[in-house]
């Protein structure tokens, strides 16, 4: 990438700021299909769109229609949950994110997005586990400052030792003979004792069912008004919203939701396979942020930050099947109570022959990496973006977060805004 | 924008040391915090560094016996590690290879008190053929004119009441943990209420145990012509006119070369070729030239297409195959061959590729040995593989291989038990006795992570201790100890039970003997380090001197309740 580069002093945080931002990051397992979610609407490159999609592209007008997000660019209609938090200056979108590295395979991208190490396979440490040991505004003491909502912990916190799995809170807990369980947890405590990575584990965990007893949980009533999408994607989002407002700490959580490998069968718009995933995508993401968005004690907003990413997009042509198969641009979604909102953001490649990835695939832009690295420095008060993603230097900010005001981030982001 | 040079294909190769996971989104079990310091720059691939225990903290190793049971089967029963010493052999080694040889021989296993207790369970999809379950699970779900998808899953349902009953009462236990790497290298998602779910029993036998101890060429194509496999991975409606790649790049990904042997979106022609004149792996154009392949292998579905039958088997159907000239792995496949020929040619191609023996070798070694199996025991498995890929027993040659070597003998605790095993573990050495199976069983286990054949990605279960060992993951492990010896999980109104304390011999009365005897029943040695066995002892002493003898009373109470802490205890979880 051409231009300026940033110093990370530049971006240092004030020695002994604590800092009690809240990320969340939504992985969307598959490769979303950002082409049918973010359609070009106008000029040549909605032509090509056109004749590259006959059967699962997004009409301009009519039944099914894209929602206008400015003059070049919609928003399927299925996530019209998320367009009062654009038009609020909650979200914005930036176009063809991803990987500078050539893989298609979902499970080479995922894991070097994850781990922040493109290209490397066998990085021990996920890019958030970076983050928490190398950030400067963390409160050591926080009992439960990184949460994994489900079961399988991802690559992203890999190496983590506080992480914690949940993935209903009211559920973590010990079964079994209740005059004999805390007998039995105690000559754990007198068992896992040695230095292996098995005896790491289960302390975390015995240490953990005490926090989480300790705080007393009981069933979670969201926020009034607030409806989670039915399924797994509502169901973690839920727990992650109970775990924030129990003031345990939470700084960082995760969330996957998975199902975009659609090879097939995407679906006509406005109904289909694609149409119900985005529309608990978007009434998930909806319903998280209006429940964390009361008033006083209760607003969790104005620290919380989201970003949505996939580990690539698909290709540009459609199969024959009414799908598409796997390609390489993609693009995140970045929502919170401090973003640069109702943006659409990074330089769109275009779509033409000669502009298509290896004439086939929307090509990237700007580096997901840019995106971590500026909620990260931006937000989370981390300067140390080299300990985070270990060779990667930021390009000019795209603006995509307002600065905490210790940062004077704002005078940095320069005109490329659309 | 300035791009990455392109990959290094050496530095790739050289990626193949390090090894895979097999699993979604995790990468090496690995714990060492990256500093800006210690973290190497990125364009040298960083060395391997798992985490060291210093020799003290490990556990020792155990007898040969210890290691067969918990790597070679889902756990000892009662009577198995006697059974094991009894066999004949001067050395622990000899004996091993006894047992090996048994146990890669399953059709001379005289089985009959299982097959008996099979029978009972009454799992009538087992016994249909393709077309019947088809026919049964598939075509006929209409009740009272309304469709009831309910009734495309007995087979599955059935698939997994079998899977365990055979992992915690049948003799042929390596049969079973090779079944089970089978079905997760060729994962499909089994409750999709449609052609995987209607015909999952097929898949089962036909399919994946036809050829656990068979030829991996022709288990690769009755996987690829499965109804379930070409539902799944959407290959039954691949047709020129706009090929569908998730089979072809899956294939290859995954079930074939492995993604050790992807080197992305270079040309073909400038992949460098190996000792054997081949490319040293497989690029996108590869994919998408296998991809053509495949088109026009489909299933006997309800496709309007003249002279189709619907009856869920293999269908070829010429009108929707890409007949022209490709090349994949820098080999030609000519225009208009006969049927079938394009992707037998692919076939040949990839279980010939010396790429796909490491590949396959390494991930037996993961599950049988370690999750980062020593170069030394991959390579020999490979050389194996390659030399006998004809062979109709080629398989089970590579797996006797793992397990005969001294890589094998003197690997311990370098994994953990994955869910299913410490469960089929818990159920096998306590002596559980049940034909049947409730949900409650499933709402604990399902809760670890890895319900049966429920993984929705192609990539199936990681392999790697770091997958099991979360919060969440371990919490409900430890919960499941007591969930199943605690008195709740009945099924048909009976509850699985077992009586621990007719179990334990009479002549030990004292907290200490019974302990010590329990601990000798599940683990076959003393527990590592010594203070874990005081703990337990302290548990069923409830904190008195542990010398008094106790009553019926207290045993009840207690024997059940100590005989799970035991399991719970990493002396159980490690394999």
């Amino acid at each position: 990438m051409a231009g300026a580069r940033l110093t990370n002093i530049a971006l240092a945080s004030p020695a002994g700021v604590a800092n009690d931002e809240i990320l969340i990051v939504v992985f969307i397992r598959g490769g979303w299909d950002v082409l049918s979610i973010f359609p070009p609407l106008a000029g040549a490159d909605r032509s090509y769109y056109e004749a590259a999609r006959p059967t699962i592209k997004v009409p301009v007008s009519g039944t099914g229609a894209a929602i206008q997000l400015n003059s070049q660019f919609g928003i399927h209609p299925a996530l019209a949950p998320l367009q009062n938090l654009y038009q609020a200056g909650k979200m914005n979108v930036v176009l063809a994110t991803g990987l500078q590295d050539d893989t298609r395979s979902h499970f080479d991208a995922m894991e070097y997005i994850e781990t922040g190490t493109p290209g490397i396979r066998a990085t021990p440490t996920g890019w958030l586990t970076r983050h928490l040991s190398s950030s400067p505004g963390l409160d050591a003491s926080l009992l439960l400052p990184v949460l994994s909502a489900g079961v399988q912990t991802p690559t992203s916190l890999l190496g983590d030792p506080k992480v914690i799995a949940v993935d209903t809170p009211s559920s973590f807990s010990f079964q079994g003979n209740w005059r004999y369980t805390n007998d039995q947890r105690m000559a754990l405590r007198h068992i896992y004792t040695g230095n292996t990575w098995l005896d790491a584990a289960a302390v975390e965990t015995l240490n953990a069912l005490d926090i989480m007893e300790n705080a007393a949980i009981g069933a979670y009533t969201p926020a009034t008004g607030v409806t989670y999408p039915a399924g797994p994607f509502g169901d973690t989002l839920k727990t992650i919203a109970q775990m924030i407002k129990l003031d345990l700490g939470i700084r960082i959580a995760t969330v996957d939701i998975g199902g975009w490998d659609t090879h097939q069968y995407e679906g006509t718009n406005p109904a289909g396979y694609l149409s119900n995933l985005l529309a608990i995508f978007a009434g998930g993401l909806a319903a998280f942020y209006q429940d964390l968005d009361g008033a006083g004690a209760q607003n969790y907003t104005s620290r919380l930050t989201m970003v949505a990413m996939s580990e690539f997009g698909r290709r540009f042509k459609e199969n024959a099947d009414q799908g598409a198969d796997h390609g390489h641009g993609s693009a995140m979604i970045v929502l919170g109570g401090n973003v640069n909102g109702g943006r659409v953001l990074g330089s769109w490649p275009g779509l033409s022959a000669a502009q298509l990835y290896q004439g086939v695939d929307l090509a990237v832009t700007t580096d997901y990496r840019q995106v971590l690295s500026e909620i990260v420095s931006g937000r989370l008060g981390n300067p140390n973006i080299g300990a985070v993603f270990p060779g990667f230097t930021m390009a000019p900010l795209l603006g995509i977060v307002k600065a905490r005001p210790a940062f004077n981030y704002t005078a940095l982001i320069p005109s490329v805004l659309k | 924008m300035s791009k990455k040079p392109k990959p290094d294909l050496s530095r790739r190769d050289a990626l193949l040391v390090g090894g895979l996971i097999a699993g979604a989104a995790l990468a090496e079990p690995l714990i060492r915090l990256a500093t800006p310091e210690n973290f190497p720059a990125p364009d040298t691939a960083p060395q391997k560094q798992t985490q060291q225990n210093s020799p003290s903290d490990l556990p020792p190793l155990p007898p040969l016996s210890v290691i067969a049971l918990n790597r070679l089967a889902y756990g000892a029963r009662p009577g198995d590690i006697d059974a094991f010493n009894a066999l004949p052999g001067a050395s622990p080694a000899i004996q091993l290879q006894a047992y090996v040889d048994q146990q890669l021989n399953p059709s001379a296993i005289d089985d009959s008190v299982f097959d008996a207790r099979l029978n009972s369970a009454n799992l009538t999809p087992l016994t249909k053929t393709l077309a019947q379950l088809w026919n049964d699970y598939y075509v006929n779900i209409t009740v009272s004119g309304i469709a009831n998808y309910n009734l495309r899953l007995p087979p599955v349902t059935a698939v997994r009441t079998a899977t365990i009953l055979r992992a915690v009462f049948s003799k042929k236990q390596l049969f079973e943990v090779l079944t089970n790497f089978w079905h997760n290298h060729f994962n499909v998602f089994g409750w999709d209420y449609d052609y995987a779910s209607a015909t999952f029993a097929y898949y089962d036998h036909e399919v994946i145990r036809a050829n656990v101890l068979g030829n991996f060429r022709q288990m690769l194509e009755a996987v690829g012509a499965s109804p379930a496999m070409l539902f799944y991975l959407n290959n039954y409606t691949n047709r020129a006119t706009g090929p569908n790649e998730n089979y072809a790049r899956e294939l290859l990904e995954l079930h074939g070369l492995g993604a050790e042997n992807y080197l992305g979106t270079v040309p073909a022609s400038s992949v460098p070729l190996d000792a054997t004149g081949r490319p040293i792996g497989y690029v996108d154009e590869d994919v998408f030239a296998v991809a053509k392949c495949f088109t026009g292998w489909r299933v006997n579905d309800s496709s309007t297409q003249s002279g189709v039958v619907n009856d869920g088997t293999f269908l070829y159907y010429p009108a929707w195959h890409d007949a022209a000239a490709k090349t994949v792995l820098g080999h030609p496949i000519p225009a208009n061959q006969a049927a079938l020929k394009d992707g037998r040619d692919v076939y040949d191609l990839i279980a010939a590729h010396p790429g796909t023996g490491r590949y396959i070798a390494r991930k037996l070694c993961r599950r049988l040995i370690s999750d980062n199996p020593p170069q030394s025991i991959v390579d020999a498995a490979a050389a194996v593989f390659t030399a006998q890929k004809d062979a109709p027993d080629q398989l089970k040659q590579v797996v006797r291989a793992i397990i005969l070597s001294n890589e094998f003998m003197t690997t311990w605790a370098q994994k953990v038990k994955t869910p299913l095993e410490v469960s089929m573990g818990i159920l096998r050495a306590t002596g559980v006795d049940f034909t049947t199976i409730s949900d409650a069983f499933f709402w604990t286990f399902d809760r670890m992570g890895q319900p049966f054949f429920g993984c929705r990605t192609p990539n199936g279960y990681p392999d790697v201790r770091e997958a099991w060992l979360g919060t969440m993951s371990l919490l409900n492990r430890w919960g499941l100890c007591n969930t199943l010896l605690g008195g709740r999980i009945s099924a048909n109104g009976v509850t699985w039970s077992v009586d621990m304390v007719s179990q334990t011999p009479t002549v030990a009365q004292t907290p200490a003997a019974i302990a010590d005897f329990w601990i000798q029943r599940i683990l076959g040695r003393p527990m590592y380090p010594a203070s874990s066995r005081d703990a337990i002892v302290d548990f069923i002493s409830q904190g008195r001197n542990s010398g008094f003898k106790m009553t019926a009373a207290e045993t009840t109470d207690l024997v059940p309740r100590m005989v799970e802490l035991i399991m719970m205890c990493p002396d159980f979880q490690w394999r």
